[in-house]
């Protein structure tokens, strides 16, 4: 989540009180505090609050939450007069615009800095690494209206930002590093958006890069806004989200007329909330008036209407209420976590274990008995360790991952033995016996159910030992079973059992096979087991059911 | 004065009983040589010199004897080393047998090419160019072929050889045992050489025979070997401490799939189908197909507009092919969600601990695969403040008594929080979140009670309460961390 810097003067200014009741009160208002540094505290605020990630953003919610402003904050727009049109062509392409003009701005060096960090959070939490939406900020002095976002050409050029010559779009995809970055978002399309002036200046590229003409610098004063992006609701939040913080800089809003739609209207949205329903999701007593207080603090506006409503105004920069619960959130976080007294339900229930997790306790048990330590190797494997190691052929049933993240974890285990073999390799320096154990799942076909297996490392491992430890765990778990000469390649031919029951093999244990000592680099014998637990969940011949 | 000299007759006495009749039986032996090698004592004694060195260890312990051991370090030619001794190392005996040059593939020739040539060029001995060995000058006698005659004649020559393998070090150990005035004057003393019984047997005990037997002292002083017993893995012990508070609270356990359709992993959680979580990014997709269950078109309308609660949805269409993509659980909450919908009656309580997968790579503090907790609470009735009352009095069994709560962000519940525990020495530590699921997921998912939730990554409080700082020690153990790791300690990891 993003990760904002909230310089201390600055916010001290914005806010209107000291440093250390902000960073007092910050963690309760919903905000990890990273770092806190000499002139600034660097500070992580959620996914679902984007209108948080500028310094002016979070001054303006600490105002209410502080108790120095409260209410619904206003924004003033006046219309510009430019026109912006969308061409129809982007429909299938990128087809949201939107667009305002902010002027008296003053600018300097580390403000550039923090709205490009803004732009930067914003693209990531609301923009979706730019596809839904994407930024751009321009020099209004530098161009022209009206301007136009049009499907254009890909052999079109123009100079794009921190490049000194002249690119086709095609080029920039190829060759420039936010080009390469973003490519694929555009790539699949024939042709590609930009937005001109009127004398068809490029001012950007979007989602990729504007250009160099209307680079924001700290002369700049008036500025062109544009958001382009496939979901009307997200870009229109970002333009608001932006505005807004401009204007609690000082600045002006204007709107832009936009294919016959004035924009931005910066005007809040209003719901009709119940205090009943209120009281009844946080469970503390609240009347209309209280309620419309505590939301208040949250900047929100609100009025009672008579004794179980509450008319609210949204502050057209939250782009997180979606539901009455969000806004019952907000009066929470008002009120104070701390402020509201925990509480136990008087609802009587009984604990009841799931039989899979019984059974895996008593394999615990038993092979604890045995004197084997229990190991709790990862499900993620790979065909190495898995078949090859083990001389097996490739099980038809192993589930891949798409796409594993690394070479040694490419497959979920389809057995457990290989896993404890490779837990003896990390291990051989270690004390001789070594009698190792895991219980747990694992899948074939997709489908998941469990297993127990065993390894002995010693220089008198052999059939014998592992045959006792494999007739424990079976007639203690209530098998009605018999051992078959077995054909697992992993296992000494004559030295390895199949564990049987009615007739299914449910298990398999002997000495492992040389070649399959070698190639886990043992230098002493080891015998093995594995059971398939399913033989024990499903048997009929066991007594009790759990 | 006295008192002194009461205090050394009891002290001897004491040392007495404690000694073996080997010990005693050496003492007396060496009181008459005074100084000697471990063979003179083995012939007296009738035992291997191995024998007598372990019991002058144990007189020297007592202060009774002294044990010198002495390291020497000789050589000997290995057999090549010996070959080459009599006619000349490789290098030596190639270079003899051509005059001025050669070609190279006639030199190949010679059954000692493959090792002399390559030491020829090494010292400098030869050229070769254009597939032509040429000498270059006199090929002086080396210090390795001094040392080859003579062991001693040269130490960089020994030095040379024993890298090459041709001449072999061997430690030789001697040992010189000598007895000490302390253990001169146990022997004046007189020592009782009665026959000692180790373990009784059958026949003495039921004879009463043991009544006239000696029984051989043991000393306390001495630490036994150590064994180590069968264990449950400690990580296991607080994942089982864990379970069993859930199951006194009176929570029903869930145990199911890793493989879950992002419908149950997802779309029934009203995460939405453009989140981050939902990429090939962050999360193991699978390619398996699972079909939506019967009713899945409510969980589309939620998404799409709300599904007639007070939400506006997440807008846009939601696709039910993206829905039907399996995963490895990203999270338990998939298999919580599902069984809330399969039992809709209230009241419901039920906990999973169980792998979640994400598709992190593996260092200290990641890996791609990690045990989370999770509870839920379903009732009529409950509310946010229940949800904080359930969570102070699990983190309290957990032994943790002090529990703050802060705002959180989970994008399946609304209100979210986030419990921090106050540990000494860290302060307040973030350990897991919670809150009420959001309406778009209950109704959804056809639940008429407001359902409350909470999840923990235990790996995290494994690492806090076992003191761990690198993850991947809880899935790749190294055996000896366990055998070390006491029982008690993995349990008060795991709760009062």
């Amino acid at each position: 989540m993003p990760i904002i810097t909230l310089p201390y003067e600055y916010l001290e200014t914005l806010v209107g009180t000291d440093r250390e009741t902000i960073l007092a009160r910050i963690p309760m208002f919903g905000a990890d505090i990273e770092r806190i540094e000499e002139d600034h505290a660097d500070v992580e605020f959620f996914a679902n609050r984007p209108d948080l990630y500028s310094t002016e953003g979070v001054a303006r919610a600490l105002r209410g939450f502080l108790d120095i402003e409260t209410g619904l904050p206003s924004y003033e727009v006046a219309p510009s007069g430019i026109e912006f049109s969308v061409d129809p062509g982007l429909a299938a392409i990128r087809p949201y615009l939107g667009s305002a003009v902010i002027r008296n701005v003053r600018l300097d060096e580390d403000s550039i800095v923090s709205l490009m960090g803004l732009q930067e959070a914003l693209h990531w939490a609301v923009g979706r690494g730019r596809k839904k939406v994407a930024i751009g900020i321009h020099d209004l002095a530098r161009i022209t209206p009206p301007f136009r976002y049009f499907a254009a050409d890909p052999a079109t050029a123009f100079v794009p930002l921190d490049f000194d010559r002249e690119m086709t779009l095609d080029g920039i995809l190829a060759d420039h590093p936010k080009g390469r970055d973003y490519a694929h978002i555009v790539q699949a399309y024939p042709r590609y958006p930009l937005i001109v002036d009127a004398h068809d200046q490029v001012l950007s590229f979007p989602p990729i890069i504007n250009g160099e003409l209307t680079r924001v610098t700290t002369e700049t004063t008036d500025i062109l806004l544009d958001t382009t992006g496939t979901d009307r609701r997200a870009v229109m939040t970002v333009v608001n989200i932006i505005c807004t913080a401009f204007a609690e800089m000082g600045a002006t809003i204007e709107s832009v007329h936009v294919d016959g739609e004035e924009m931005p209207s910066l005007a809040p949205s209003e719901r009709t909330i119940s205090v009943a329903e209120c009281r009844k999701l946080l469970g503390i007593d609240l009347s209309a008036e209280d309620l419309a207080a505590l939301l208040e603090k949250m900047r929100f506006g609100a009025v009672p209407e008579g004794a179980d409503s509450v008319h609210i105004q949204i502050p057209c920069y939250r782009a997180d209420i979606m539901h009455d619960w969000d806004v019952f959130e907000d009066a929470a976080i008002a009120c104070g976590y701390g402020a509201i007294e925990p509480a136990l339900p008087r609802t009587f229930t009984v604990g009841k274990e799931h039989p899979v997790t019984r059974v895996m306790d008593l394999v615990r048990t038993l092979m604890v008995g045995l004197g084997f330590q229990e190991m709790m190797p990862f499900t993620l494997t790979n065909e190495r360790i898995l078949f090859a190691n083990m001389r097996r052929k490739k099980d038809p049933a192993v589930l891949q991952l798409m796409r594993p993240i690394s070479e040694e974890q490419t497959v979920v285990r389809t057995a457990i033995l290989p896993m404890l073999a490779e837990i003896l390799q990390f291990n051989v320096h270690r004390e001789l016996p070594m009698r190792l154990f895991a219980v747990g799942d694992v899948v074939q076909e997709a489908a998941t159910h469990q297993h127990a297996a065993a390894v002995s490392m010693h220089p008198d491992a052999d059939f014998s030992e592992i045959f006792a430890a494999a007739d424990v765990l079976c007639r203690e778990l209530g098998l009605a079973y018999s051992v078959a000469e077995s054909d697992d390649p992993a296992f000494i031919p004559g030295r390895r059992g199949d564990i049987q029951v009615e007739g299914a093999t449910v298990g398999v244990f002997g000495e492992l096979h040389p070649d399959v000592l070698g190639a886990f680099e043992f230098d002493q014998p080891v015998s093995a087991l594995e059971l398939d637990l399913r033989a024990v969940l499903q048997s009929p011949s066991r007594r009790d059911t759990p | 004065m006295e008192q002194t000299k009461i205090q050394t007759q009891t002290l001897t006495q004491t040392l007495t009983q404690t000694l073996t009749l080997n010990e005693k039986r050496l003492l007396i032996a060496l009181n008459s040589l005074k100084q000697t090698g471990p063979g003179p004592l083995a012939e007296e004694l009738a035992t291997t010199e191995e024998a007598v060195i372990q019991y002058a260890h144990l007189c020297a312990g007592k202060g009774l004897a002294a044990v010198d051991r002495d390291v020497a370090v000789a050589y000997h030619l290995t057999g090549e080393g010996e070959t080459y001794a009599q006619n000349g190392l490789p290098e030596r005996q190639l270079l003899d047998s051509f005059e001025e040059r050669i070609p190279m593939k006639e030199l190949q020739q010679h059954p000692l090419a493959r090792i002399g040539i390559g030491w020829m060029r090494k010292k400098g001995w030869v050229t070769i160019k254009g597939g032509i060995v040429e000498k270059a000058g006199d090929a002086p006698r080396g210090e390795d072929e001094a040392a080859l005659q003579d062991l001693s004649a040269s130490k960089k020559g020994l030095q040379m050889l024993i890298k090459r393998g041709l001449i072999a070090e061997e430690e030789s150990v001697s040992h010189t045992i000598r007895i000490t005035p302390e253990g001169e004057a146990m022997v004046a003393a007189g020592l009782d050489l009665a026959e000692e019984v180790g373990t009784l047997s059958r026949e003495q005990i039921i004879s009463g025979e043991w009544k006239n037997l000696k029984l051989r002292r043991y000393s306390v002083s001495t630490l036994p070997r150590r064994v180590f017993p069968g264990k449950i893995h400690p990580y296991q012990q607080l994942l089982t401490e864990m379970r069993r508070i859930l199951l006194n609270m009176g929570f029903t356990e869930i145990y199911g799939d890793v493989v879950q359709s992002s419908f149950w992993n997802f779309d029934a959680l009203f995460q939405p189908q453009d989140h981050p979580a939902r990429e090939m990014q962050d999360t193991f997709f699978i390619d398996v197909r699972r079909e939506c269950p019967e009713g899945w078109e409510k969980v589309r309308d939620m998404h799409e507009q709300g599904g007639g609660t007070s939400s506006t949805g997440w807008g846009g269409a939601w696709s039910r092919d993206t829905a039907e993509g399996c995963v490895l659980r990203t999270h338990t909450t998939g298999l919580t969600i599902k069984h809330l919908h399969d039992n809709p009656e209230p009241p419901v309580k039920a906990f999973s601990i169980g792998r979640a997968y994400r598709r992190e790579a593996i260092d200290p503090t990641h890996t791609p695969e990690f045990e989370q907790l999770e509870g839920v609470v379903m009732d009529e009735g409950v509310t946010f403040r229940h949800l904080l009352g359930f969570l102070k009095e699990f983190y309290r069994q957990m032994g943790f008594d002090d529990v703050r709560f802060r705002p959180g962000y989970f994008p399946y519940t609304e209100p979210s929080v986030e419990p921090e525990v106050w540990v000494d020495g860290l302060g307040w530590v973030e350990l897991g979140g919670a809150g009420v699921f959001r309406e778009e997921v209950t109704v959804a998912n056809g639940l008429a009670c407001p359902v409350l939730a909470w999840g923990l990554g235990i790996s995290r409080l494994a690492m806090l309460r076992m003191n761990l700082k690198d993850l991947r020690l809880l899935y790749r153990s190294d055996v000896d961390w366990v055998r070390e790791y006491p029982l008690a300690d993995a349990h008060r990891a795991g709760g009062r």
